[in-house]
Formats: structure tokens, C-alpha cells, sequence
């Protein structure tokens, strides 16, 4: 009997605490976390694993080994989340972490030419590339245009220069402010904006033949 | 406003961050420069194309294998925290063996009198006399020991010598007088 009491007041309190910490803010869940509630870090993986899944992706550009970088990402966020200035965004810290790991990423491969970010990409696209984004409602002609124009603006940013690059998915794609990305990048706040200008004019002049 | 400022201030612009009155200025820019205006258009199309990249979710069992990670990160930081320990017990032993030997040959080393017997001070055992307190009052137990025939001073020292739960006892008082 008590055990059947037992789990009845263990399935009431799950969903309970679930729904709580959903309602928290990041610093709320984090508070969570280190007073010894584990689940916290689960809420914490949950709001942000897709978040940085595509913002590591957009910058390197393999989506493997993003998912690799953003696990690790995690891990690191685990061991050293009690050293974790709590005055600061959380959101800022991760996503520093997860830039500096992507950045690392990008030097390791610049020393090994045998793996290219262009080639990694083309090979995910040709054979790896999941097609549940695509409308199977659409007309074949409208399919293949529409992943025809994804290709080009994925090789557009990849065509970026790797500085340019960061800075431009986390303003585009992540919606950060320029304050955040001087952060997340250490960079000032000058140096932030006149890359996000040169990345767009870039992005632009390369995919502009193809929208036109 | 000029083509270059236009330029320089065309990240804030797209971004919405600007002042009123700067935003009024790169809009009459707009409005004036044929040139300046394909530049914006351009540009912001392009960030449409971007922003409506489709999202990727994370595989299937994303979760598990972090969850798996996350398993040999709590081990080895047991294990990590045990090492810990025990290399600190190590070091506290060592430190604390070190300071005995330290404490044991100092002792030694600044012994030069050869070892003598212990000597102790004769002790001689004596009875206390007991002190006898003068009865300076005449109580109602006294006047009543006196006519019952028993001597003052052997009822005296009974009572003083009493054992103490009878001292501490309530002693009620009779009264003869009546």
C-alpha cells in the first residue's frame, strides 16, 4: 500500500516539478540546478539543445559533428556550471562556450586540408540531408527549386570568412544583441558591428545572382 | 546624409536600433537615392532567404547519448573526489608522521641528563577532626532532648553526622508549648 502511495505521490510530483521549472527563467532553473534539483539540467538541455545545435551547424557547418560540439557544449555546462557567474546571462555563457568549441573546430580543420568545410557540407547535403523539411505537398519543380535556393544560401555563409560568420548567425539566426555577441565573441561593441555590416554586404553580393 | 554615412549607419537601420532622428534622415536618403535603395532592398532580402533557413532538431537519441555522458562525468567525478581524498589522507598522514618523528628526535636530541627514578613526596594520611559547630540557639528539638533525659552534645553530633537526604528533608517542628 505504501508503495503504491509512494508512486502515485512520485508520479503526481514529476509533471509538478517539470512545470515549474518550465516557468522559470534560465537564472531561476540554473539556481535549481546547484541546490541539487536535477532535473534543472534537463530544462536547461531542453531550452537550448536546438538553439545551439543550428547555431554550431551554421558555423561549421557539419551536422554530426555539431551535434558532437553541442554535447559537449552540455558536458561542459555540468561540470563547471557552479563556477557560473550568476550576475551574467546564462544564455551568453553557453553560447560562448559553444562559439570557442565551433572556433576550435574551424583552426583544427584549418590545419587538417583533407577535411574542408565546403566538402562536409556538399557531402551532408548530397546524402545525409533529412527531407522532413521538405513540403511534399509542393509541385517537384517548386521542391527543387526551394532546395536548390537552401544550398546556395548555406554555401553562402559558409563562404564567409570564419569571424564574419560567427558574428552573422548569432545576430540573424540567434536574434542576440550587440552587446551579447561582443560578449560571446570578446570582441567591442565596434568591431561586432562593423563585421555583422561587412558579413551582410558579402552575404548579400554572393547570393544576390541567385535571387534576382 | 551622404551615401557613405548612409552606409555606415545601414546596420542599426536594418536592426531597427536607430534614433528617431537618424531614422527619419535614412529614410529620406532612401527616398532620394535610387542607389542607396536597392542596397537596402538587397540586403534585406537576402536576410529574409537567411532567416527562413530551416531549423534542424537534434537526432533521435541526442538525449541518450548525453544522458550517457553526463553518467561517466558524475563517475569520474566521484572517482576524481575520492582520489582527492585519499591523496589528502596521504598528505595529512605523512605531515603528521613527519611532525612525530620531528617531535621525537628534538626531545631526544636536547636530553642529556641520564634518566633518573621518580622520586615522589612521602604522603602521611591523617583523619580530619571533625569541626563541631557551638550551638549558640536553644531550638524546640534541644528543650526536647533535655527532658526526654538525653545529653545535648550526643544529639548534636547525631544530627550533624546524619546522612544528607535526611538533611535535606523537610523537618517539621513540634510545638510543646501548647
Amino acid at each position: 500500500m505504501a508503495d503504491i502511495v509512494r508512486k502515485h505521490v512520485v508520479s503526481v510530483e514529476g509533471p509538478t516539478v517539470r512545470e515549474r521549472l518550465q516557468a522559470m527563467d534560465d537564472s531561476a532553473v540554473v539556481t535549481e540546478f546547484l541546490g541539487g534539483e536535477e532535473r534543472a539540467f534537463s530544462e536547461l538541455v531542453t531550452r537550448y539543445q536546438t538553439r545551439l545545435l543550428n547555431f554550431v551547424y551554421r558555423t561549421i557547418g557539419d551536422r554530426e559533428k555539431a551535434e558532437d560540439l553541442v554535447q559537449e557544449v552540455f558536458i561542459r555546462v555540468y561540470r563547471h556550471l557552479h563556477r557560473f557567474d550568476r550576475s551574467k546571462k546564462f544564455s551568453t555563457w553557453v553560447y560562448t562556450i559553444a562559439s570557442n568549441l565551433a572556433k576550435n573546430e574551424l583552426r583544427n580543420r584549418s590545419r587538417n586540408p583533407l577535411v574542408l568545410f565546403q566538402t562536409v557540407q556538399k557531402n551532408f547535403q548530397d546524402e545525409d540531408r533529412p527531407l522532413q523539411f521538405e513540403d511534399t505537398t509542393a509541385r517537384p519543380d517548386d521542391m527543387y527549386r526551394k532546395r536548390h535556393l537552401r544550398e546556395i544560401v548555406e554555401e553562402t555563409v559558409a563562404k564567409l570568412p570564419e569571424h564574419h560568420r560567427n558574428v552573422f548567425v548569432l545576430r540573424e539566426l540567434e536574434g542576440k544583441s550587440y552587446e551579447e555577441i561582443a560578449e560571446i565573441t570578446d570582441c567591442n561593441l565596434g568591431t561586432v558591428k562593423s563585421r555583422l555590416n561587412r558579413a551582410r554586404n558579402s552575404f548579400a553580393e554572393i547570393i544576390a545572382p541567385y535571387v534576382d | 546624409m551622404d551615401c557613405r554615412e548612409f552606409c555606415e549607419q545601414h546596420v542599426a537601420y536594418v536592426d531597427d536600433t536607430l534614433a528617431g532622428i537618424e531614422l527619419v534622415r535614412m529614410q529620406r536618403h532612401i527616398a532620394e537615392c535610387e542607389s542607396c535603395a536597392k542596397h537596402d532592398a538587397k540586403i534585406r532580402r537576402s536576410l529574409l532567404l537567411f532567416r527562413n533557413l530551416p531549423l534542424i532538431e537534434p537526432s533521435a537519441d541526442f538525449s541518450q547519448r548525453l544522458e550517457a555522458r553526463i553518467r561517466e562525468c558524475q563517475g569520474e567525478h566521484l572517482l576524481a573526489n575520492t582520489q582527492r581524498n585519499l591523496r589528502y589522507g596521504a598528505v595529512a598522514a605523512t605531515l603528521a608522521s613527519a611532525v612525530m618523528l620531528g617531535y621525537i628526535g628534538t626531545t631526544l636530541y636536547h636530553r642529556t641528563d641520564p634518566p633518573r627514578d621518580l622520586i615522589m613526596a612521602p604522603v602521611v594520611a591523617t583523619i580530619p577532626e571533625p569541626e563541631l559547630a557551638p550551638i549558640t540557639t536553644s531550638t524546640p528539638a534541644i528543650v526536647a532532648s533535655v527532658s526526654a533525659g538525653l545529653s545535648i552534645w550526643p544529639a548534636a553530633l547525631f544530627a550533624e553526622q546524619a546522612p544528607v537526604r535526611f538533611a535535606h528533608s523537610k523537618l517539621q517542628l513540634t510545638d510543646y508549648t501548647r
